[in-house]
């Protein structure tokens, strides 16, 4: 193994299985770079901290899938990640017409973008889909679909007399939800 | 319940995994067979998808910001940038400078020049030799043997210009700006020495002047000329040479034509691209063959390389007008060329006899 490698090779190996620590060490291990790149180019701390954080959740995403393999250093991914991120944010702005030196970048960044672009927008769409439900939709629903608790436990924790009207509930909320997401969710995908 | 609701429950429990063999088994069934149903189907998938990649991602965003506290905590980020400046708060030490330094030359030139007008600089200048100007230095040279430089010494001359024998019997041919106004003229070369001559014809307009040796006795001048005169236009791009006395000593120039017509459009010249200098005046201009395309005339300053000379069919056309031929000595044009088949400079060595130095006298 490549002695350069051997740090990112044991962060993508603890990522996979989900450490949380290593995740941490990771954010914090590059935060500085990004946050010079954003700030050196018209940007405040702010906006450094969301580019970073969206360039490391879909690094942590892109370990997440079957059979991923690191063929670049991690610092290389992100920072031309956030780089890309970071200039089509400028150009939504207008404050910059121009272009953040590339130091290094890796190949097939292209495809990464589009499929970062893609995820963004899909849960751009839920978050605001979500938050236009309110509650106790918003509660059954999450507990249902993201947290796995079963009608009964729902119901209970809801105060529904039984699990039927939980259910009839929860059907009502996932036809609203449905509604609004894919109002959000197609209108961006034809942009 | 109704049915809709049961079918997403049933999807729910399919997609989640609780269903029994069988009732999955029904259910990919239908899924292959039922369009309708896939696509409910396959919409359901994606809102579930998106809600977990979104509850991943809150859970995530959850665990950078906890993160990020912690890097807040600890080492609050300092970095060179302080603040992130922009637009003109940026770049106005640089626009300052611009200023400051645009302001400087503008003053400077104003204080040099104490002038904001533009003058209009590519003028056409004769080129007659101011020898004044040489006077000064001559001088110094002399110095030392002043004392041996006898009384009858001629008084050196004020102008210098070229000039070139075009007929046998003693007619020379110069611009009309080297003798104007003169008292005296005076010709010299190496091989005639220093004669004595009369302005007989003056053209302004063409700046032709045509001097007539005094003394018609001299020494082997009456030979037939070597050269004829071209009486066509000169083509554009042809070679032509010439020699004038710019200095004490002969020189030799060569070029082409550069244009059929002269400084600002004047029909009567051609635009050469021959090197002259003052004294070039007067000189005359020959082609490949050794004939007479021009006289040298002048240059246009702030150009380079634009001299000018009038057209030898202009030379012709004013000496015929003039009538020089009177009957005791009649201007005889050259009419035969015989050094068209000699090298350059066996055709320079026959030219040279008769190109002189005009020496312009005037008080």
């Amino acid at each position: 193994m490549n002695v350069v490698y051997y740090f990112d090779e044991l962060i993508v190996s603890e990522i996979k299985k989900k450490n949380e620590v290593a995740l941490r060490e990771l954010y914090k291990t590059h935060y500085p770079m990004i946050v010079n790149l954003v700030r050196s180019n018209n940007g405040t701390e702010e906006e450094a901290k969301d580019v970073y954080q969206e360039a490391v959740i879909a690094f942590y995403e892109k370990v997440q899938q079957q059979g991923f393999v690191l063929t670049c250093k991690i610092k290389t991914y992100l920072y031309a990640v956030c780089r890309r991120l970071w200039l089509k944010r400028l150009a939504e702005k207008k404050r910059y017409h121009g272009n953040i030196e590339e130091t290094e970048t890796f190949l097939g960044i292209e495809e990464e973008m589009s499929t970062i672009a893609e995820n963004e927008n899909k849960f751009a769409s839920m978050r605001e889909s979500m938050s236009g439900l309110g509650e106790p939709c918003r509660g059954i629903i999450e507990d249902f679909y993201i947290h796995d608790l079963s009608m009964e436990a729902i119901s209970e924790k809801f105060g529904y007399t039984n699990a039927d009207n939980a259910k009839n509930q929860k059907y009502k909320c996932l036809q609203r939800l449905k509604k609004l997401f894919f109002a959000k969710y197609k209108n961006e995908d034809l942009s | 319940m109704n049915a809709e609701q049961s079918l997403y429950d049933l999807l729910d429990n399919y997609f989640s995994g609780k269903l029994s063999v069988d009732e999955a088994d029904a259910v990919e069934y239908k899924l292959k067979n039922e369009p309708d149903f896939r696509a409910k189907a396959e919409q359901h998938k994606t809102m579930r998808d998106a809600m977990k990649h979104y509850g991943n991602r809150m859970e995530l965003k959850a665990v950078l910001d906890s993160a990020h506290l912690d890097i807040e905590e600890t080492a609050p980020v300092t970095l060179p940038v302080a603040n992130p400046v922009s637009g003109w708060k940026r770049y106005w030490p640089m626009t300052a400078v611009a200023a400051s330094v645009a302001l400087i030359s503008i003053v400077g030139t104003l204080m040099m020049t104490r002038s904001l007008e533009t003058k209009q600089t590519a003028i056409y200048k004769e080129l007659r030799r101011n020898v004044d100007q040489i006077k000064h230095s001559q001088k110094m040279l002399m110095k030392d043997i002043a004392q041996s430089i006898d009384k009858g010494k001629p008084v050196p001359s004020k102008y210098a210009g070229t000039g070139f024998l075009i007929s046998s019997n003693g007619y020379v041919a110069t611009s009309y700006h080297v003798v104007k106004e003169a008292d005296s003229v005076y010709i010299e070369n190496e091989k005639f020495g220093r004669q004595k001559v009369s302005v007989v014809l003056s053209d302004p307009a063409n700046d032709i002047a045509v001097l007539k040796l005094q003394n018609d006795s001299v020494t082997g001048i009456n030979r037939i000329l070597p050269f004829s005169i071209v009486k066509d236009e000169a083509n554009l791009g042809e070679h032509v040479f010439t020699l004038g006395f710019p200095r004490e000593d002969i020189v030799f120039g060569e070029g082409s034509i550069s244009a059929s017509t002269g400084y600002s459009q004047n029909p009567n010249a051609y635009q050469i691209s021959v090197p002259v200098n003052p004294g070039n005046s007067g000189g005359p201009l020959f082609n490949e063959s050794g004939d007479l395309v021009g006289i040298i005339s002048g240059v246009q300053t702030e150009t380079l390389g634009a001299a000018f000379a009038i057209k030898s069919s202009v030379v012709m056309d004013a000496i015929t007008r003039a009538s020089l031929d009177t009957l005791e000595r009649p201007l005889v044009l050259p009419k035969y060329n015989t050094i068209k088949n000699s090298n350059r400079v066996q055709q320079i060595k026959r030219w040279k006899d008769y190109v002189f130095i005009v020496q312009v006298y005037k008080n």
